[in-house]
């Protein structure tokens, strides 16, 4: 389900760069509508799914992402069985760009159908974290073809997906530091289990289900990954696995995940807006001045960079605006995940984004998982106390910034911080200032190359600015 | 009352070797599900189910022996 797409009809049709690993079917895009097509040879299990009532059960508990049969079109008419068409997700999100408990959340959903399909008589077949996305502020399962009859005495196929993709990031995220989330970028198909072992602390051992799941589990394929395939091409010790056991790895699985937690807290920016020394009545103004930007612009989407834990963000949100919510820290994300969560906002996506190094294109000639700037232009960014971090903190000229934001939105409603500021001074309190260029004139300069400045007002009670702009060429 | 799996299958690490090893039917997933990964299960499921079997038995000597009443937790 992503936009990047390869073009197999160039006027109609193009397939999906990520939908290319499970021969039951496959995602493609015919005048901006998603369709998936589903092969010929997933015809039983997908009659299946819908007879045995799972799938109905699951979209009715919002776990499964619905769908409708359509007539066309067809993408690969040899094995085209039936084409169906899933809700739309409006903004495609990866594991590596989650908070812990975004992905903790992902994990416990991936083995409750695990759970719910096995009392339906069918099992998932797959279990990578790519399959989950964010829809309405929860996770969902976005791939259909996920399923397969279950049969008494066979192993679940995809436990050691389960292990690299969900456990062993939550573990070594909830055990060793909050920031190995990153290694699933290097890894495609999950965190390999021996380099887990190896990340986690010793104290991890006399955990059983991390003593099972990850350690055991390393030293278990290290030991037999050089065990020759029978003539049958299976490996030559294959146990037969009662329907109770199957029940009891999968619930295993979900003590182990319940167990990890993380808190946030003590991280950089967690505790932001109380340190801040700007006035309440700035921030209110602040707050004002934003509500009427976005009112003047209109935007059907807004990005906040720099979001925090996403106060300026629930000001799109609160007028009815899908909002993306990025921050580098992790702390503001696990934040403002959980405020999703808890007042159950629809609206808002909280990302994990380090903007200076945003996600790159991955997988499969790097085109299986979008850039964070191929799944764009948003119709507005928000980029509030966020120019210091960029043009000081990582010496990214003022040009350069203008440059990336101009090809990622149509609407920008961005805040100029001067160095007389105490956010800037902390900034600058450790090292030479070799930023002459940094002042509100050159900055309005390097931005008037790409954009057309609508509104610049001053904030009251601060020395900050706030500008609206519109991209020049959009 | 949910199954509580993980105590018995700790319990049962030691007692791995005895389970009965049986042949797997055929799977169809296109995912290589791992050697090692596969060996792990048959050891985790065995155990879980033994001590599910054990739980269970458990249970019914208590209730036999008068220690516990008729109540939900064996029944699943």
């Amino acid at each position: 389900m992503t936009h990047k797409t390869r073009t197999e009809d160039p006027v109609h049709i193009s397939v999906s760069e990520a939908s290319f690993r499970d021969p039951s079917g496959f995602v493609f895009t015919h005048d901006n509508t998603l369709y998936r097509q589903v092969n010929t040879s997933y015809r039983d299990a997908y009659q299946a799914l819908i007879r045995s009532g799972l799938y109905e059960w699951l979209v009715n508990k919002s776990m499964l992402i619905p769908h409708e049969t359509v007539n066309g079109p067809v993408a690969d008419e040899g094995r085209c069985w039936r084409i169906i068409r899933p809700a739309p997700i409006p903004f495609i999100s990866y594991p590596y760009e989650w908070c812990f408990s975004q992905l903790k959340d992902a994990a416990l959903l991936t083995l409750d159908i695990q759970r719910a399909a096995i009392e339906h008589g069918m099992c998932l077949k797959d279990a990578s974290a790519y399959n989950i996305q964010f829809q309405n502020g929860r996770p969902v399962l976005i791939d259909t073809l996920s399923f397969e009859r279950y049969t008494e005495g066979q192993p679940w196929m995809a436990y050691r997906q389960f292990c690299q993709h969900f456990l062993a990031p939550l573990a070594l995220m909830a055990k060793a530091d909050i920031r190995l989330n990153t290694l699933l970028t290097a890894f495609i198909d999950g965190i390999p289990l021996d380099l887990t072992s190896a990340l986690l602390p010793r104290t991890t051992w006399f955990r059983a289900g991390l003593l099972m799941h990850l350690h055991l589990h390393a030293i278990t394929q290290k030991k037999y990954a050089a065990n020759p395939p029978s003539e049958t091409g299976k490996t030559a010790k294959t146990r037969y696995i009662s329907k109770t056991g199957y029940t009891g790895i999968v619930e295993s699985l979900r003590k182990t995940v319940q167990k990890l937690d993380w808190q946030p807290g003590g991280t950089e920016w967690g505790d932001y807006y109380n340190d801040t020394n700007y006035s309440d009545n700035a921030f209110e103004e602040k707050k004002a001045l934003v509500r009427q930007f976005l009112a003047q612009a209109r935007p059907g989407d807004v990005w906040d960079l720099g979001a925090n834990t996403g106060v300026f963000s629930r000001i799109a949100t609160t007028m009815g605006t899908p909002t993306v919510s990025c921050d580098i820290d992790p702390a503001a994300v696990e934040i403002n995940y959980r405020q999703v969560r808890q007042q159950q906002e629809t609206l808002l996506l909280p990302l994990l984004l380090d903007l200076t190094n945003p996600s790159p294109g991955l997988g499969w000639d790097g085109n299986e998982r979008d850039a964070f700037s191929r799944r764009g232009p948003a119709d507005c960014i928000m980029a509030l106390a966020l120019i210091h971090h960029l043009s000081i903190s990582n010496n990214v000229p003022f040009d350069k910034v203008a440059r990336f934001f101009q090809t990622l939105c149509k609407h920008l409603i961005i805040e100029f911080i001067p160095k007389e500021d105490s956010q800037v001074r902390r900034l600058l309190s450790h090292r030479a200032d070799i930023f002459q260029a940094y002042d509100r004139q050159h900055f309005e300069a390097a931005f008037a190359g790409y954009f057309t400045i609508t509104q610049a007002r001053q904030i009251r009670n601060s020395d900050r600015t706030l500008y609206l702009m519109q991209a020049r060429g959009q | 009352m949910r199954k509580n799996f993980q105590l018995p299958i700790l319990a049962g690490l030691g007692a791995a070797l005895f389970i009965i090893l049986g042949v797997a039917p055929p799977a169809h997933a296109y995912l290589d599900p791992g050697a090692g990964s596969l060996i792990l299960q048959g050891i985790i499921a065995g155990i879980a189910a033994a001590g599910v079997a054990v739980k269970i038995y458990w249970h019914r000597l208590l209730k036999i022996m008068g220690v516990r009443k008729d109540d939900d937790s064996d029944k699943k």
